[in-house]
């Protein structure tokens, strides 16, 4: 079956199917998510030594947590002796953990500290050496501009190396200064939509905002006065990731140098002096001389990100915010939806302020956009469980031909690494699928 | 502080505001609700975490659901009545059930009102119904129109929410 899917979907044509099938969730969960890097948390979410929050891959619960050292320790939640979960808060500080049912206690590292009766029920050292023992670590662990991933291979190739042209993305949004970002939430919530969509829409889908998030427009909450001005963006693939851009004004607007640009989206002098000191040339030129500031992205499988700079009151004051996102799948029909408010952690507090109103108003479980977007999602993802989804492959070629070329070369002009096209295309979704395809298709291992 | 006993006309004002800003909401006359607020309102509804007994705090800090002034609101309720609010178009049949209510008079003059909320959520016809139980805290405000929602504080049961957006107020 998994042949002819992604043969399919190879052409750019999807079994609609894939979006609500247990057999095809059960490839992901074995195939993807077991080996894959997989976002968990910021290390801003963690900043003092015992600081811990827990999270899943799927169905494997993980303790984050920074030890007494202050490195930062990935620790699977189950006790060596009998299973029980040690860590049952999502967060807080500790430094220790006891598990409940007989009281195994880890230290906030990780290794066995005790259990009761150690002489009297082990015949202690002799019988049960504490040493050496314990909580299992994520197999593969590794962290870009503080943020913390795991893989479930413990060959998986370094994070950086599989990051590769997209963390000259991921800066724009986790490294506008030497301070890094900083999260806070996450908001959670859990909907009725296969995990894939919206990894999907974030990686390209700039052909869904003139009209899903048309309402957003009417009401005058967005900069952008069209929603239209969507197709003059470029749309980029790069390593594993895939995102958006918006098209910034033009030569002569008075915005056209870096400066201008970023003022244009509503950031304050102080935190553009920083932006310009922290990023590359080539970071800088794909604002100031591309012309393109970077909006919605994905990177495999479900860690999506977002840049947008509404208009935050009556005066029409524009303020951007940065969201981080992930698709948590539950099962193949429903999605934990875990949403992160981002910002500079030495912006203005005033910035910080203003920004946390941008993306509540915009982003996350009451956000104006977002709240459109899910319910698309839900809807697909009904259909896509009965018998007839069974006959149907969506079309996914948007920006091809019919013998498979792109309907206009690659932008020539775009200052970011990988392949950029302006206006409408479903190139990032096609590579995301594409990864998606490379990871279920591949049985060994 | 002890609540206003059940008699108090103030307990009576405070309760049937309640129960008639419920009203409007299910009859999803947003316009008549955003007359009830006062032009300073603050509308908060914190993350709710799961954390240790003695954590001390079970909200997340710096990050809720809703943390909405007036403007804000307005925008909500402004998108809600154009023609392409899709998640509220069908809309969704709501039920606000409003109890345990609790009066206090604040020292200033305004009432603190504490109530307990369970919203009835139905979408379409082949989806499962939301249920969404929080507390809340009210601060309501006397004013020449009468009394009018100051603040209000939005403390939801769960951690995880079980419905797929906050396109509806609470």
């Amino acid at each position: 079956m998994i042949k002819q899917v992604v043969s399919q979907v190879r052409q750019g044509m999807i079994p609609a199917h894939v979006y609500a099938d247990p057999e095809i969730f059960a490839l992901e969960r074995d195939r993807l998510f077991a080996r894959s890097w997989v976002f968990l948390a910021h290390e801003s979410e963690i900043p003092d030594p015992g600081d811990y929050v827990v999270r899943r891959v799927l169905a494997d619960s993980f303790i984050v947590i920074r030890d007494e050292s202050g490195a930062v320790r990935v620790l699977f939640n189950m006790c060596l002796h009998r299973g029980m979960q040690v860590c049952r808060a999502e967060m807080g500080n500790a430094s220790h953990f006891r598990c409940p049912y007989h009281a195994w206690t880890y230290r906030n590292d990780g290794r066995l500290a005790g259990l009761p009766f150690h002489e009297e029920a082990y015949g202690g050292e002799d019988g049960f050496a504490r040493r050496g023992q314990s909580l299992l670590p994520a197999p593969s662990m590794g962290t870009c501009n503080g943020l913390i991933f795991i893989s479930g291979d413990p060959g998986a190739p370094p994070l950086r190396d599989y990051l590769g042209d997209f963390a000259f993305y991921l800066d724009f949004y986790t490294r506008q200064s030497p301070a890094g970002v900083e999260l806070r939430g996450p908001q959670r919530w859990r909907i009725r939509a296969n995990w894939k969509i919206g990894a999907e829409n974030f990686a390209g889908d700039s052909y869904h905002t003139p009209h899903t998030h048309a309402s957003v427009v009417d009401i005058g909450l967005f900069r952008e006065p069209k929603a239209s001005k969507r197709k003059e963006g470029a749309l980029y693939v790069a390593g594993p990731g895939a995102g958006t851009t918006y098209k910034l004004p033009p030569a002569g607007s008075g915005h056209s140098d870096f400066a201008g640009q970023m003022r244009y989206v509503g950031y304050p002098d102080a935190m553009i002096t920083a932006m310009a000191d922290t990023w590359s040339d080539r970071q800088r030129a794909l604002v100031a001389d591309s012309g393109f500031m970077v909006s919605a992205a994905t990177l495999f499988p479900n860690l999506s990100l977002v840049h947008n700079w509404p208009q935050i009151d009556e005066a029409g004051t524009v303020v951007p915010f940065i969201s981080l996102r992930q698709w948590q799948p539950v099962s193949e029909r429903e999605t934990e939806v875990l949403s992160w408010f981002a910002v500079d952690a030495a912006a203005p507090e005033e910035f910080k302020r203003t920004s946390y109103k941008a993306y509540l108003m915009c982003f996350g479980s009451s956000g104006m956009f977002e709240q459109d977007d899910v319910e698309n999602w839900v809807s697909i993802t009904d259909m896509a469980a009965g018998s007839m989804a069974r006959r149907l492959n969506l079309n996914s070629r948007m920006g091809l031909t019919a013998d498979g070329k792109p309907i206009k070369p690659p932008l020539a002009a775009f200052a970011g690494p990988g392949v950029a096209y302006q206006g409408f295309g479903e190139y990032g979704q096609r590579h995301w699928l594409g990864m998606w395809s490379d990871h279920l298709e591949d049985g060994a291992r | 502080m002890r609540p206003l006993p059940y008699s108090d006309p103030a307990h009576l004002a405070a309760h049937q505001f309640l129960v008639e800003e419920a009203a409007l909401l299910d009859a999803a006359d947003y316009a008549g609700w955003l007359d009830l607020l006062c032009e300073d309102i603050r509308y908060l509804m914190p993350v709710r975490v799961t954390t240790a007994r003695g954590a001390g705090f079970d909200t997340l800090a710096g990050m809720g659901h809703f943390d909405e002034d007036m403007y804000a609101l307005r925008k909500r309720v402004q998108r809600l009545a154009t023609e392409h609010a899709w998640t509220e178009d069908p809309p969704s049949r709501t039920r606000h059930f409003v109890t345990n209510v609790r009066t206090f008079r604040e020292d200033g003059g305004d009432l603190r009102v504490e109530s307990a909320l369970l919203l009835f959520r139905s979408r379409g016809d082949t989806r499962e119904a939301d249920l969404i139980s929080a507390g809340r805290t009210d601060v309501l405000r006397a004013t020449a129109d009468g009394l009018k929602l100051a603040r209000r504080e939005i403390i939801v049961d769960e951690s995880v929410l079980r419905t797929q957006n906050l396109a509806v107020f609470l």
